[in-house]
């Protein structure tokens, strides 16, 4: 954003500024289209999400309100906003109050990490990932907040199954990622973005691939288990079916947001819907090269760059369009798998939740951990190193071999995850029936 | 310049210490691991000015992900809501609280204003200074500090292994309410148990096939 | 930072942070109160950590690197702490500290 104003007033323009002054504007232009950005995707979803579900359960959808009814959400906005703010009475007001403030500030904070296009990164921090993930888990607090302050059964218990399952499946998401990051060697979310150039493989891995912006991790057997694996967890951190068990409407009325009404409960579903974008985003940017694709990469070396400040502005503009048409075209696809996944599975109890996250992602992820290890230590590694094997080796015959051995190992480590797992289930299935029988004797 | 630093650590300052008071005072145990979770970030936010960006973020992802978190559950799960109404503080808290800012305003104050630091100058403002980072730290973890590092993988997961062998509970004697399915198969297993002499054809459910050894053993 | 605040008075903030968080682990009687007293305390540790490496030499890691291991040392303290309390709750079913008064329950 800098260097575009800086080249837009300075270049173009010849005003002159000063450049604090060039920092402030550009900052605050980012502010602005963050905080504008983030209500507008909600309402999007919304709309989306009721018409996808419309059309898989054989109905129509909302389609009174304009044209196919596209302000449908603006219209459930305007009722949000006129509702009447009721607050229980044996509630702790000043804790109900702030309770969903903190849950909707970390979902608008993330947005400060997510690349949109090429250098359209609000804020390019180098611990970016890691930022993403620990901003996320506030809002776990906060709903522990909503679910205490509002002094209902009901809301309590949709709070602490919300947080456990939260903090659960925080961790084989993370895992997942940690494989990524030893890939890629960066915490920050433009190196790992940088890196999913090529076309299937990775420039970085093999040099002299032709750059079509495709070389996602996801073509990677790496990739692709922790693909699986993260976007499990964040099924189960977004709340979504077959996750929504702390809103499980037929069991606990709505959780933790029974007891808001108008505007309040509006921002809790303002930040459940923000943060279910940015976890389709992030799986998107991390496993699908974020707005990678075939074209951005050599128009975005047109425009003008830090390493090639004489370029020209439009292509900028230009890659910038086509980086986010894909960045996007990938983030509501991911969307669509949620939402399709919501027609199609039914909600699972909390204990099958627990035991599914404890007992098959976290080993899951941690042996795909080691896979990461071995394909760097395959693909990067010398004899400085350590890695005696692979000297003389060429770099396709690197990359091959890691290629198989990595694979080998996920798909060896999934194959005996899943036959322990379900002897596992069965075995507890058996001790629970066998416990039955001695309650009812 | 150095104002608005002076004037951001003067209001991180004032922050914590407000915040931290405000735990130690507080009645209501839920508010008190709330102020606490103020206090956390308000130091994530001083390690920030510190140019400690790695300890910031890690600081909000352990502190207020993880472990206030399994505060605020302790709480919840002890039944300790609302402190309203029972002591918080022990008969003797005006004796600790003489004790404690005598320490600070007699032994910890004067010391470390009065000692001499020593601190290296800093470089000029504008000059580039080396700070290690998220590269350096983890380069570090793998190389200098590799036993401390396994040392402390160990130590969690011995405390993760703790925690849960403390705190289980043996299933026999959780209180058990059925469900309405758990109570329906019940029903079903004891008709079943009733007709043992004139076994039933196949049944297609694999809950009632798995349940056929267990209810003839 | 380095020379508009003096090192003393980042100093001195943790030894408040740390006096406070003493008087709540000595005063409280609240099992999870006292806990939450030593996690004060500790943070005010790790901030004299983070200080003394900003202002002595930021180019090393073994400031920070001690700070991490203080914060992996506190999760497991609490991890544990925790699990006590709720096993102590259950027996004695009161979470106050003078209340737990029995060798054998």
């Amino acid at each position: 954003m800098y260097d575009m104003l800086a080249a837009l007033i300075n270049g173009t323009l010849g005003w002159g500024w000063p450049e604090w002054a060039l920092n402030l504007l550009s900052y605050i232009l980012v502010v602005t289209i963050v905080l504008v950005v983030a209500p507008l995707q909600m309402l999007f979803f919304t709309y989306y999400e009721r018409r996808v579900i419309a059309r898989m359960q054989d109905r129509v959808g909302p389609n009174r309100v304009g044209p196919e009814g596209i302000w449908q959400p603006i219209a459930d906005g305007v009722k949000m906003f006129t509702k009447e703010d009721i607050v229980p009475q044996a509630a702790d007001r000043i804790v109900h109050f702030l309770a969903p403030c903190v849950v909707v500030a970390p979902t608008v904070l993330m947005f400060a990490v997510v690349p949109w296009g090429p250098g359209m990164v609000p804020v390019d921090l180098p611990t970016g990932l890691l930022f993403f993930f620990a901003i996320s888990s506030i809002s776990a607090v906060g709903l522990m907040m909503a679910g205490w302050a509002s002094n209902n059964k009901f809301s309590l218990l949709g709070a602490m199954r919300a947080v456990a399952q939260m903090v659960s499946y925080e961790i084989p998401a993370v895992l997942s990622l940690i494989a990524i990051v030893i890939v890629v060697g960066s915490l920050s979310i433009n190196d790992i973005i940088a890196y999913q150039t090529g076309l299937i493989v990775s420039n970085r891995d093999l040099p002299g691939i032709p750059d079509l912006g495709l070389g996602w991790f996801v073509f990677t057997p790496v990739g692709f288990v922790a693909f699986i694996a993260f976007f499990i967890a964040a099924l189960a951190e977004g709340e979504r079916t077959p996750f929504d068990i702390p809103e499980a409407d037929s069991e606990i009325v709505a959780g933790y947001m029974t007891e808001y009404s108008g505007m309040k409960f509006g921002l809790f579903y303002l930040a459940q819907y923000v943060l279910n974008f940015l976890l389709c985003a992030i799986t998107a940017i991390i496993f699908f090269g974020g707005w990678q694709g075939p074209g951005v990469g050599w128009l975005y070396a047109q425009g003008i760059t830090p390493e090639n400040p004489n370029g020209n502005g439009l292509f900028n503009v230009l890659a910038g369009v086509l980086g986010v048409f894909y960045f996007l075209l990938k983030t509501y696809l991911f969307f669509f798998v949620m939402v399709w996944l919501r027609g199609a599975l039914p909600r699972l109890r909390i204990d099958q939740l627990m035991d599914f996250g404890w007992k098959f992602l976290i080993p899951l992820t941690l042996a795909n951990l080691f896979s990461a290890a071995l394909w760097v230590a395959f693909t990067r590694w010398g004899p400085a190193e350590g890695m005696l094997i692979t000297v003389g080796w060429s770099p396709v015959l690197r990359w091959l071999a890691a290629f198989v051995v990595t694979l080998a190992i996920n798909l060896g480590v999934y194959l005996w995850l899943t036959r322990v797992y379900a002897a596992s289930q069965a075995e507890r299935r058996r001790a629970e029936l066998e416990e039955l029988i001695a309650a009812g004797s | 310049m150095e104002v608005v630093v002076q004037v951001v650590f003067g209001l991180i300052a004032l922050f914590i210490l407000v915040a931290a008071a405000m735990v130690v005072s507080v009645r209501n145990v839920i508010h008190s691991a709330l102020w606490l979770i103020a206090c956390f970030f308000g130091v994530g936010a001083l390690y920030l000015l510190l140019q400690a960006e790695f300890l910031a973020v890690v600081q909000v992802l352990v502190y207020v992900g993880a472990v206030s978190v399994l505060i605020l559950f302790a709480i919840m799960l002890t039944r300790q809501i609302s402190g309203e109404g029972v002591r918080q503080l022990t008969s003797r808290w005006p004796v600790v609280l003489v004790v404690t800012v005598l320490l600070f305003a007699t032994v910890m104050a004067p010391t470390l204003i009065n000692q001499q630091w020593n601190v290296p100058p800093a470089p000029p403002l504008g000059t580039p200074e080396p700070i290690a980072g998220p590269a350096e730290l983890g380069r570090g973890f793998v190389n200098e500090f590799l036993i401390q590092f396994q040392v402390v993988g160990v130590l969690l997961t011995v405390a993760l292994i703790g925690a849960i062998v403390i705190a289980f509970e043996e299933r026999a004697r959780r209180r058990r309410v059925l469900t309405l399915a758990e109570e329906l198969e019940l029903k079903r297993l004891r008709e079943r148990a009733t007709q043992t002499e004139t076994p039933e054809p196949v049944e297609a459910e694999p809950v009632a096939r798995e349940t056929r050894p267990a209810s003839e053993g | 930072m380095l020379n508009a605040v003096p090192l003393p008075a980042v100093l001195t903030l943790a030894a408040a942070l740390f006096c406070i968080g003493l008087f709540g682990a000595l005063s409280r009687r609240n099992l999870i109160g006292v806990l939450m007293g030593v996690e004060l305390m500790l943070n005010a540790v790790n901030i004299n950590l983070v200080a003394f490496w900003r202002y002595f030499e930021p180019r090393y890691i073994t400031g920070q690197t001690f700070a991490i291991f203080i914060i992996a040392v506190a999760a497991a303290e609490a991890a544990v702490g925790l699990a006590m309390v709720i096993a102590v709750y259950r027996h004695y079913v009161t979470v106050n500290a003078d209340e737990v008064d029995q060798l054998r329950g």
